[in-house]
C-alpha cells in the first residue's frame, strides 16, 4: 500500500469511511464527494455538489458513514441543519432527512455503533440531539448546559453510552435512553476540548484540547487520568489506532500540519509523524488496518498513508551527548541499552518508575520498545591528575617566568619548568630558544648582523664580502645563506662593491653613506677581522664607547640601536668548526663598530638565522594547541621578537589573545593580567583598559560627578576645581598631591614644584611630584 | 584513567545533549521529557541538581551556554519550533553564608523557524552576542542581542537558506582577526551529496555566503564542531557521521579571494576513524582543540589526539558501565608500565565495575614521567 492523494475544490473539513472501508465519503464547506479507494488511487463514485439547487445543506463541518448499513451518511451542516443521505437513491431523493432542530452550527454526528438508523448529533447551541432516519424530529434532546459541544461519540463497549465534549474543558458521558440525566461530568482541560475518542478495546477516553495536551481518561469506574501527552499546539482531532493498544493519531489545529501517532507511554515524542499535508489536516480514519489510514487536509487534499512511510523523529533524535571541560573531564549520556532493562536489573525500581512503565506489559508490547526511553549520564573525572594536561597546563602557566630577567634565565627557568613537567619537547625548546637568543653576549655585538629587517638582503653584498674575507669560504657554506654562497665568487672584491655604493648603485637600499662612513668602516675593518682571527670574543668597544652621531647628510636612525644580539653568538666554546662561523659572524658585526654603519645596513643577514625555525617551532606548537609554549616564548623573548620577521602581528595577537583564553578558562586572572600587561600589541594590551571606570566625587558634598571633573552637579560650584596656583577652573587634567590634596593644572603644579617643595596653597605640607 | 560518576538526572525521556559551561564547574542538560536541568558541584564533587524547568512543549534537542561575561545565560532549541535564551537570576540572599534562590527566567524565545529547530549555538564572545540556529527547513538564522545587558531583546539578523534539512552547526571560534566569523553545518538527510557547508560572513556584502561543500562527506551527520582556535593558522573540524572525521580548512591566500574579500578554502580530510563501527551522535573537542571525543552507538566514548597537522590517533575509549574489555591495542598498553599507577584505580573497578578508562599514553617519550 502506498502513499497517495486526490486534490479537492476547497478544505476538507471531515471524512468517514464506510463498513467495509473500500468508499470514503468526504466533506467541507465546498466538497462533498464518495471516493471508491483503489490500490493506488482514488477513484470518485459521486459528487453530491453537483446536483441541482446547492444550498447549505451540501457544506459540511462533519460527515458520518453508517456502521451497519452502507446507504446512510449523515452530515452535519454548517447550517445547523443535519442531513441523513440515501447514496442508493438519485437526485434530490438522496437527501433522505433533513433535520432542523438545532439552533447554531452542528459541530460533529456520529452514527450508533449497532443501529442503522440511530445518529447522534453535537452543536454550537450546547444541546446534543438523538435521530432515527426513520423519524422527522429528533427523538431525544441531551442539554450540555454548556456553550457549545465540540465531539460527540459512542462509546464501542456500550451501545447505549456516548461522550460530549465541551468548550469549557468538561466530559460528559450520557446514556441515550436518559436524556435528563447526565451520567458523569468531569473537567478534563483547563481550555476548550475540541475532540475525543474512545479506545476501542478498553474503556479509556482520549480527549484533546486547545491547551495543547492529549489526555487519556480511565473510565472504568471513577474518571481517572491515566496519560498526558503535551503537544507543540492545539489538537484539534485524535483516533486511537487500532490493534495498537497505547497509540494515537493527533491533528493540530493551527501551527503544525503534520499527524502524529504517539505512544501514550511517551508523551513528549511522536512515534511516527506523517508531514504531507501542506496545510493542517482535519481528520483522520483508519482504514481497518493500522498501517493504512485516510486523512483530510484543509491544503484541500485528501490523503491515503501507508505506515512504511513516517517518519520517525525520535530516529533522527540525537541519543548521545558528550562535553568536556577546561579541567579534562568528559560527561556523557546516552540512551539505556533496552535489553539490560531486566526485572532483575538492580536499577529497575527507580528506572520504571523515571519511565513510567511501573504497569503491566502485555505480551504485544513486549517486543516494542519505543517507550522504553532513558538515558544515563556519567561524569568522568580523569583520576590521575598528576598526568593530566590540563594540570601540567596550570603548573606551567603559575611557574613559568615571563619577565624580570635576561632571556636566558628566563628560558633556563622554564626549560626547567617544562622538564620537571614531563614536557620534554617544550624544555627542549626553551634550552635553543635561550641559546638561540640569550643576549648574554649582546654587548659587544650589539645586535647588529641580527638585524633581519623587510628591506633585508639589499646591502648584503657589502657584508658578505667582508664577512667571506674573514671567514673562510666553508664557514660561508656552512652558514647557508643563499646570498653568501652566490658572492663567494667576490670576497676579494670589496672594493668595487663599495665603488658601486658610492655611486648609488646599491641594489635596492635607499641609503646613502657619507664619505666618512665608509672610510671608518673600511679602517676599520681589518683591525677587527685581526682580532677575530684568533677567535676571541670581542668586548674592547661597548656601545656606550662608540659615537654615534651621525653626519650631517645621514638619515633618522631606523630602530633602537641598543639592541639585543645577534641569534649565532651564543657559541662560547670555540670548537674549530664553529669558530668559522662565529668569526665571520662577528666580524661582520664588529667592522661595523667604529660607525654608525650599523643603521645603515640594518639589513646584514646574519650567516644562519634562526628565526625561520623558530616561527616554524611556534606554528608547530600553535598547530598542536600548546598555545601556552608559544605565547610563552614570544613574550620572553621580548625585543628579540623583531628578528622573527614574517610573523605577522596578526597571528601574534591571535597567539596571545588564544593564551589568554585558556588562562580564564581556569580563572587564573592574575596571569592572564600579567600577560596583558606584558604585551606589546595594542588590540591585546589594551584588553585591560576597558570597562574601568575611576569615578570621582564632588569634594563639598561627596556626590559623584557625572558630566564633568569640575562642575557638581549638586551644589553648582567649581570650588573644588580650581588650580591652587592660577585660581583658574581646570578643565584638563588635574594633578593633586596625595598628601595634602591640592592641585591644579599639571604644568603649574610642575613649575612650582620644581623650585619649592612646599605646597602652593601654603598648607605647609611637602609636597612631592614625580 | 577515569573516575565514573554516574549522575542520576531522572529525566522521564531520552536526554540529548549535556554540556559544561564555560568553567566546567556546571553541567546542563536537556531531555526529550521537555525539562532542562542544571547542575553544580557540592563539595565532595557530587553533581547536584541546582535547577530544574519546563524549557519547551516539545523535545529539547541541544543545550548550549553563553560565555560568561554575558552572565549565566542558557540557549535551548526544540521540536516545538522555538529556541529560546534562559537567563539565571539568584535572588536576595536568605542569610550569611547561604546563597539565594536561583530561578532561571525565559528572556526571549525565538520563534521564526516553522520546523523543528535542530540546534542553537552562541556565536564567538568577540562578536558580542550573537546566537545561531538551525532548523530541520534548512534555514541558519542568526539573532543578535544588540545590547547584551538586555537578553529579552534579539533582531534577526540573518536568514541563510540550504537545501538540505540541517541537523548541526558549529562557529568557528577563531581569536584571530584575520578570521572572519564562520559557521559550519551539516545535514543528517539521507542520499547523495555532500552534507557539511561552511558559511562565512562577508564584511564586504554584509551577508553570510557559503564557502564551501564538503563533498567527501555524503552520509547523513549528526553532529558538528569545530575545534577551538586558539592561534592555528587553519581551522579543524570535527565531524560525526558514520564514523568520525577530521577535516582541516586552510584558508589560502591569493590574490582573487584578496579582492573579492571572501575566504578561499583547501579543505583536505585528515583523519577518519571507523571505531565505532556504527553511527556516530556527537562530537566534542577539549578547550585547545588538540583532543576530539566521540561518542557512537556502539556506547563508547572515544577519544583521538592530534600528533601533528595531519596525523591523529586515537587515545582512549570510555564505557560508562565499566564492562569494558580492553581492545588488543589497549591491552597491549597496559603493560607493564601501567600496573604502578593503575593498580589502586583497578581494584576500585573491580569493586564497583564502574571504573574502567583506559587512557593511553601514545607518546612513548612521556611515559617515564609517570
Amino acid at each position: 500500500m502506498s502513499t497517495f492523494s486526490v486534490v479537492q475544490d476547497g478544505p476538507v473539513n471531515a471524512l468517514a469511511l464506510n463498513k467495509d472501508n473500500t468508499q470514503v465519503v468526504i466533506g467541507g464547506r465546498n466538497v462533498f464527494k464518495v471516493y471508491q479507494i483503489e490500490d493506488d488511487r482514488f477513484r470518485e463514485i459521486c459528487n453530491l455538489r453537483t446536483l441541482k439547487h446547492l444550498n447549505l445543506n451540501f457544506s459540511c463541518n462533519d460527515v458520518a458513514w453508517s456502521l451497519s448499513d452502507d446507504h446512510y451518511v449523515a452530515t452535519a451542516a454548517t447550517n445547523g441543519h443535519v442531513c441523513v443521505w440515501n447514496l442508493t437513491k438519485m437526485g434530490r431523493a438522496m437527501q433522505e432527512q433533513d433535520y432542523q432542530d438545532h439552533k447554531r452550527t452542528v459541530n460533529k454526528v456520529n452514527f450508533h455503533a449497532t443501529d442503522p438508523f440511530k445518529l447522534i448529533s453535537g452543536s454550537q447551541d450546547g444541546t446534543m440531539r438523538y435521530f432515527d432516519v426513520r423519524v422527522k424530529n429528533a427523538v431525544s434532546v441531551f442539554y450540555s448546559n454548556t456553550e457549545s459541544v465540540r465531539d460527540v461519540q459512542f462509546s464501542p463497549h456500550n451501545s447505549y453510552t456516548f461522550s460530549a465534549v465541551s468548550e469549557n474543558g468538561n466530559v460528559q458521558i450520557w446514556d441515550v435512553r436518559k436524556p435528563d440525566k447526565l451520567q458523569i461530568q468531569f473537567t478534563a482541560h483547563s481550555g476548550p476540548v475540541f475532540a475525543c475518542d474512545w479506545h476501542p478495546e478498553y474503556t479509556w477516553l482520549a480527549t484533546a484540547s486547545r491547551d495543547k495536551t492529549i489526555k487519556v481518561w480511565d473510565l472504568t469506574s471513577k474518571p481517572t487520568l491515566e496519560y498526558t501527552i503535551h503537544t507543540i499546539a492545539s489538537i484539534g482531532f485524535v483516533k486511537w489506532r487500532p490493534q495498537y493498544k497505547y497509540q494515537i493519531a493527533s491533528c493540530a489545529l493551527v501551527i503544525d500540519c503534520s499527524i502524529n501517532i504517539w505512544d501514550v507511554r511517551r508523551p513528549y515524542i511522536p512515534f511516527a509523524s506523517f508531514n504531507e499535508h501542506r496545510d493542517i489536516a482535519s481528520g483522520v480514519a483508519w482504514r481497518g488496518d493500522p498501517n493504512i489510514f485516510l486523512s483530510s487536509g484543509r491544503d484541500n487534499t485528501l490523503f491515503h498513508h501507508s505506515f512504511n512511510d513516517a517518519q520517525k523523529p525520535a530516529n533522527k533524535a540525537n541519543p548521545q551527548g558528550i562535553s568536556l571541560n577546561a579541567k579534562g573531564e568528559v560527561v556523557c549520556c546516552r540512551k539505556m541499552n533496552i535489553a539490560s532493562i531486566t526485572p532483575s536489573s538492580s536499577n529497575q525500581n527507580s528506572l520504571s518508575k523515571a519511565v513510567g512503565l511501573m504497569r503491566k506489559i502485555s505480551t504485544s508490547q513486549a517486543v516494542d520498545t519505543f517507550h522504553q526511553a532513558a538515558s544515563h549520564t556519567y561524569n568522568f573525572n580523569p583520576n590521575n591528575v598528576e598526568q593530566q594536561e590540563s594540570s601540567v597546563f596550570l603548573k606551567l602557566a603559575n611557574n613559568y617566568l615571563l619577565h624580570g630577567r635576561s632571556v636566558s634565565e628566563l628560558c633556563e627557568r622554564n626549560a626547567t619548568v617544562a622538564m620537571e613537567l614531563g614536557k620534554n619537547d617544550v624544555s627542549v625548546s626553551w634550552n635553543i630558544i635561550k641559546i638561540m637568543y640569550a643576549e648574554e653576549f649582546a654587548p659587544s655585538s650589539m645586535s647588529l648582523n641580527a638585524n633581519k629587517h623587510e628591506d633585508g638582503a639589499c646591502s648584503a653584498e657589502n657584508t658578505d664580502d667582508q664577512k667571506s674575507k674573514g671567514g673562510e669560504t666553508p664557514a660561508a657554506q656552512f652558514s647557508g645563506g643563499d646570498e653568501e654562497t652566490e658572492n663567494e665568487d667576490q670576497v676579494d672584491n670589496a672594493f668595487p662593491n663599495y665603488l658601486n655604493v658610492r655611486n648609488g648603485c646599491l641594489p635596492k637600499g635607499d641609503f646613502f653613506f657619507g664619505e666618512n662612513e665608509l672610510d671608518v668602516e673600511l679602517e676599520g675593518a681589518p683591525v677587527f677581522l685581526d682580532y677575530y682571527q684568533y677567535g676571541f670574543r670581542l668586548n674592547p668597544v661597548t656601545p656606550e664607547q662608540i659615537d654615534w652621531t651621525l653626519p650631517t647628510e645621514a638619515f633618522p636612525i631606523r630602530h633602537k640601536i641598543l639592541d639585543r644580539s645577534p641569534p649565532p653568538e651564543q657559541f662560547p666554546d670555540h670548537h674549530q668548526s664553529l669558530s668559522y662561523r662565529e668569526d665571520s659572524h662577528t666580524i661582520q658585526v664588529d667592522d661595523q663598530l667604529p660607525g654608525m654603519l650599523a643603521n645603515i645596513k640594518p639589513c646584514r643577514k646574519p650567516c644562519w638565522d634562526p628565526s625561520s625555525i623558530v616561527i616554524e617551532t611556534l606554528h608547530h606548537y600553535a598547530s598542536l594547541g600548546d598555545v601556552q609554549t608559544v605565547a610563552s616564548i614570544l613574550i620572553v623573548l621580548g625585543e628579540s621578537r623583531k628578528y622573527l620577521t614574517g610573523l605577522s602581528e596578526t597571528l601574534q595577537e591571535h597567539w596571545l589573545l588564544g593564551y589568554i583564553e585558556r588562562l580564564s578558562r581556569y580563572k587564573l586572572w592574575n596571569i592572564t593580567n600579567q600577560v596583558i600587561k606584558l604585551s606589546w600589541l595594542p588590540n591585546v594590551s589594551q584588553l585591560n583598559q576597558q570597562s574601568t571606570t575611576m569615578h570621582t566625587n564632588c569634594g563639598k558634598c561627596t556626590k559623584p560627578l557625572q558630566r564633568v571633573g569640575w562642575l557638581c552637579d549638586r551644589c553648582h560650584t567649581p570650588e573644588y576645581g580650581l588650580c591652587s596656583i592660577c585660581h583658574q577652573v581646570v578643565r584638563g587634567l588635574y594633578v593633586w598631591c596625595q598628601g595634602c590634596s591640592h592641585g591644579g593644572h599639571i604644568v603649574h603644579m610642575k613649575q612650582w614644584l620644581a623650585q619649592k617643595r612646599v605646597c602652593p596653597t601654603g598648607c605647609g605640607h611637602m609636597c612631592e611630584y614625580n | 584513567m577515569f573516575e565514573c560518576q554516574e549522575i542520576s538526572a531522572e529525566h522521564k525521556d531520552l536526554i540529548h545533549d549535556v554540556s559544561y559551561d564555560y568553567y566546567g564547574d556546571r553541567i546542563a542538560t536537556c531531555s526529550s521529557d521537555q525539562y532542562v536541568k542544571v547542575w553544580d558541584r557540592n563539595e565532595e564533587g557530587k553533581w547536584i541538581l541546582s535547577s530544574c524547568w519546563k524549557g519547551h512543549s516539545a523535545s529539547v534537542w541541544k543545550v548550549t551556554w553563553a560565555h560568561p561575561e554575558f552572565g549565566q545565560v542558557l540557549a535551548t532549541c526544540s521540536f516545538d519550533r522555538t529556541a529560546t535564551v534562559w537567563e539565571e537570576i539568584v535572588g536576595d540572599t536568605p542569610g550569611p553564608g547561604k546563597s539565594g534562590q536561583r530561578h532561571w527566567m525565559r528572556r526571549t524565545n525565538l520563534v521564526d523557524s516553522r520546523t523543528s529547530v535542530t540546534d542553537v549555538k552562541f556565536g564567538p564572545k568577540a562578536q558580542g552576542l550573537q546566537l545561531a540556529t538551525c532548523s530541520a527547513e534548512g534555514i541558519i538564522r542568526i539573532y543578535e542581542a544588540p545590547d547584551v545587558m538586555n537578553l529579552s531583546q534579539w533582531t534577526l539578523q540573518h536568514e541563510v537558506q540550504c537545501k538540505l534539512s540541517l541537523s548541526c552547526l558549529t562557529w568557528n571560534c577563531s581569536l584571530s582577526r584575520a578570521h572572519p566569523p564562520m559557521i559550519a553545518v551539516g545535514s543528517d538527510e539521507p542520499g547523495s551529496g555532500g552534507k557539511v557547508f561552511i558559511y562565512e560572513y562577508s564584511e564586504n556584502s554584509r551577508k553570510w555566503i557559503k564557502l564551501d561543500t564538503v563533498s567527501c562527506i555524503t552520509e547523513p551527520v549528526h553532529d558538528i564542531a569545530f575545534a577551538p582556535n586558539l592561534g592555528r593558522t587553519f581551522h579543524i573540524l570535527g565531524v560525526a557521521t558514520n564514523n568520525v572525521r577530521i577535516i582541516n580548512l586552510t584558508p589560502t591566500d591569493d590574490e582573487q579571494s584578496q579582492q573579492s574579500g571572501i575566504t578561499k578554502l583547501d579543505i583536505q580530510t585528515v583523519a577518519q576513524f571507523d571505531e565505532h563501527g556504527s553511527t556516530v551522535w556527537r562530537v566534542c573537542w577539549n578547550v585547545n582543540g588538540s583532543v576530539l571525543c566521540s561518542s557512537g552507538d556502539d556506547g563508547c566514548v572515544r577519544m583521538f589526539r592530534i600528533h601533528s597537522k595531519t596525523l591523529w590517533k586515537q587515545e582512549g575509549v570510555l564505557k560508562g558501565d565499566g564492562n569494558q574489555v580492553p581492545t588488543a591495542m589497549e591491552a597491549a598498553q597496559s603493560g607493564p608500565q601501567h600496573i604502578p599507577q593503575g593498580s589502586p584505580v583497578g581494584s576500585i573497578a573491580s569493586q564497583t565495575a564502574r571504573y574502567i578508562k583506559l587512557g593511553s599514553i601514545s607518546q612513548p617519550s612521556r611515559e617515564p614521567w609517570y
